[in-house]
């Protein structure tokens, strides 16, 4: 097991109030594969240094969890197949 | 003959020290924006007066965070 963070940023159409219960279907693949899900903040709207997929902002969350690698590489290959995911960072927070 | 000229290095201060900052996140860019120029390049160690370790880190966390859309690539000022 080993402490990941995760950054996403989300398409800033839908309704922020889906936001985080969206997040938890998502993060359903942590806690199925015995991880844990340790903080998620959700930043809200921010505005973004530059365009992606046409979009100037975007929904910023950020999520603490505890998983297995093989977990994390698919939460984030599940994460990159999301319309709604305009892009995502995991990085290991137990490492450097 | 011409006299060499001394030059006084001028100690800068560190300002990661000042901003009592351990370890440099990607998240943090306010702090970030101190170490990238007007034009959003990474300033130089000659610049910034940092480690080369502290430089290493910030060096990483500025591309993350322009990964991440929190900073940007190339600034169009001017």
């Amino acid at each position: 097991m080993r402490q990941y963070e995760l950054m996403v940023i989300l398409d800033p159409e839908i309704e922020e109030r889906t936001v985080a219960p969206s997040l938890d279907k998502y993060l359903s693949v942590v806690t199925t594969d015995g991880g844990s899900v340790d903080k998620v903040d959700i930043w809200g709207r921010r505005r973004l240094s530059y365009d992606i997929k046409k979009k100037s902002e975007g929904i910023y969350a950020v999520v603490d969890f505890t998983a297995e690698p093989a977990t994390a590489k698919e939460l984030d290959r599940q994460l990159g197949l999301n319309e709604v995911v305009l892009r995502t960072k995991v990085l290991r927070t137990d490492a450097d | 003959m011409a006299k060499p000229v001394v030059r006084k290095p001028k100690k800068k201060s560190n300002p990661l020290k000042t901003a009592k900052v351990e370890t440099v996140d990607y998240k943090d860019v306010a702090l970030l924006r101190k170490f990238i120029s007007d034009r959003g390049k990474i300033r130089a160690r000659r610049v910034t007066g940092v480690s080369v370790q502290e430089q290493r880190q910030i060096a990483r966390a500025v591309k993350n965070a322009r990964e991440m859309a929190l900073l940007p690539y190339t600034s169009t000022a001017r």
